[in-house]
């Protein structure tokens, strides 16, 4: 079985975001930061993970036993492992799509969930929406291998608003970004 | 509007407020003393912080930070501090510093981000201290901190590379913006800068010569990723100690200088006679858990830590009982059941010290550690972090 493997999941994100996007100065620069971030200090965690104990992301979690595919407003929906705040389908928007007048942010925690449709695994990316107040609606906070600051692409209490117009948090989104292999 | 018809407006007002003062004085109780005087409005002037006031931030849905007396269970003030700010208590006890995040038009405009020095005694703000930029991010007691001098203020940056800021407290000046990657979550180091944890899980030391900065790292000694470290860690001035808590109940204790020492761990759950927290699913066990899960009371070397019944990966799930862990000996020395499940923790200084909690709901208990009886029950206290005016 596959080790869970933030590093992997840096650079499948990255890859993502570096094809899909334009070379604005803006999106370039958090490019930049988030590539040099995670390069050097993960290294080292890398080969400490091969002593620890078994916990891929196929040995399901309490969450992963109860989650279901059906309905994407609703806190238990499977991509929402590691989600922190109000749904953005529950604000108007869709499962990877903003709230009119909102805005996404470039870059994300992730999370790493399991559909129980396929029993794989995939990559998530929790986009925020940005520039309109709270929404409030459907208040999630789920912590799948949520960890703490210092790993901050895994930790879900940031606001993410970087490279957006305004930094005002408005909502959550959870874009599938790939199967996490 | 015309001459006359303002001219009736304000003789309108004017018999209003006449007749409002009116009732006022009929409707007073009967003093037979004294011949009740009128009165002009005043400002409360306050005391400095003392050992047993507690201050709780509002969180999310309620800016500011509210000032209570733990004695009387009484809120005495309230610090300016709006959503996602960091509240600091200069050691000396004569200005609360906030670091704060606004813009000029409200929710837009230009971004400013600053630290707002205000007197203990008046809450007047004194100064804003211009800094490049912040982190935003809730519940968290260690991005913004002060050292042990008074001197020095650090407040941590993402944007998203990660940074620190150096501020002189005393020119009142920001000095330097630092970078610091991989880590994040800071602790005074008392003559060398700060130290901070880090994703490879060691623990980095920042040398700090004026604007320059030497980093670094002890050798990795925790997870980040597999049992990370609670970034709401203890920090004791005295000791020049830090307590670290992981997710799974593993406790270390780091002597702070220029290469900080970091003890063996022990489980929390072992300390208890039960079996160590694994990070395996389907393994019920008590876990640590909260936004900030433990708080050190430094004469007795005793740490509480929130504790909840769960499985791996509830690390933000509210307490439903208090474990008071005896570090020298490494012994849960009791445990104590909470009636409603709480989530921050934090405990004062005193000769008699009181035990600070608050919840989900914005509910505040304030308990006698000498007796455990609880003192106070404050409803909208707020349900965010905790700091006394002596903080580990």
């Amino acid at each position: 079985m596959k080790k869970f493997d933030a590093d992997a999941m840096g650079e499948k994100l990255l890859r993502r975001l570096a094809g899909g996007t334009s070379r604005r100065s803006m999106l370039s620069r958090l490019g930049a930061a988030l590539v040099a971030a995670p390069a050097f200090p993960l290294l080292p965690v890398s080969r400490a993970e091969a002593a620890k104990p078994d916990r891929s992301p196929e040995a399901k979690t309490a969450f992963a036993r109860t989650a279901q595919s059906k309905d994407e407003t609703k806190c238990d929906y499977w991509r929402y492992c590691a989600i922190d705040g109000a749904l953005c389908t529950c604000c108007g928007g869709g499962i990877h799509s903003c709230p009119a007048g909102s805005e996404p942010s470039p870059v994300s925690w992730v999370g790493t969930c399991i559909n129980p449709d396929d029993g794989k695994a995939y990559l998530i990316a929790y986009r925020d929406c940005c520039g309109k107040p709270a929404c409030g609606q459907c208040g999630c906070d789920n912590t799948d291998r949520e960890t703490q600051l210092y790993m901050p692409q895994l930790n879900n209490d940031v606001i993410w608003c970087f490279g957006t117009s305004s930094m005002e948090y408005h909502c959550s989104t959870a874009v599938l970004v790939g199967a996490a292999s | 509007m015309s001459s006359a018809a303002v001219r009736g407006f304000f003789a309108t007002a004017a018999m209003g407020f006449a007749l409002c003062a009116a009732v006022t004085v009929q409707a007073a109780p009967a003093d037979t003393t004294a011949a009740l005087e009128p009165e002009t409005s005043d400002v409360v002037t306050m005391e400095p912080p003392k050992p047993n006031w507690f201050f709780v931030d509002g969180g999310w849905d309620m800016p500011g930070t509210s000032i209570f007396d733990g004695d009387s269970g009484k809120m005495v003030g309230m610090v300016e501090t709006r959503r996602l700010a960091d509240m600091a208590i200069d050691p000396a006890g004569k200005y609360y510093y906030v670091a704060e995040t606004i813009w000029s038009k409200g929710d837009r405009g230009t971004r400013q981000d600053m630290v707002s020095v205000y007197d203990t005694r008046e809450l007047k703000l004194i100064t804003e201290i211009t800094i490049p930029d912040r982190i935003l991010i809730g519940s968290r007691k260690n991005n913004f901190i002060i050292s042990d001098d008074g001197k020095t203020g650090f407040v941590y940056n993402l944007s998203p590379a990660s940074s620190v800021n150096i501020v002189d407290l005393v020119k009142r000046k920001f000095v330097a913006n630092v970078e610091l990657p991989g880590c994040a979550s800071m602790m005074p180091n008392p003559g060398v800068g700060f130290s901070a944890l880090c994703a490879d899980g060691s623990l980095a030391t920042v040398k700090l010569t004026g604007s320059k900065a030497d980093i670094t790292h002890s050798a990795p000694f925790f997870s980040a990723t597999d049992d990370p470290i609670f970034d709401n860690f203890t920090y004791d001035r005295k000791k020049k100690e830090t307590t670290l808590l992981s997710y799974t109940g593993q406790i270390w204790t780091a002597k702070l200088g220029p290469a900080p020492t970091i003890s063996a761990p022990f489980s929390i759950q072992a300390a208890a006679g039960i079996r160590p927290g694994e990070t395996k699913p389907l393994e019920l066990n008590w876990y640590p858990g909260g936004r900030q899960p433990m708080a050190l009371h430094r004469a007795t070397g005793h740490l509480f830590v929130l504790m909840h019944m769960g499985e791996y990966w509830s690390h933000k799930a509210s307490g439903t009982e208090v474990w008071e862990v005896d570090l020298a000996t490494q012994k849960v020395v009791k445990r104590r059941p909470l009636e409603e499940p709480m989530n921050n923790i934090e405990v004062t200084q005193s000769d008699k010290p009181l035990l600070i909690m608050d919840g989900e709901k914005g509910t505040a208990l304030v308990i006698d550690l000498a007796t455990w009886e609880e003192k106070h029950k404050i409803e909208k206290a707020g349900g965010s972090t905790i700091t006394v005016a002596d903080p580990s």
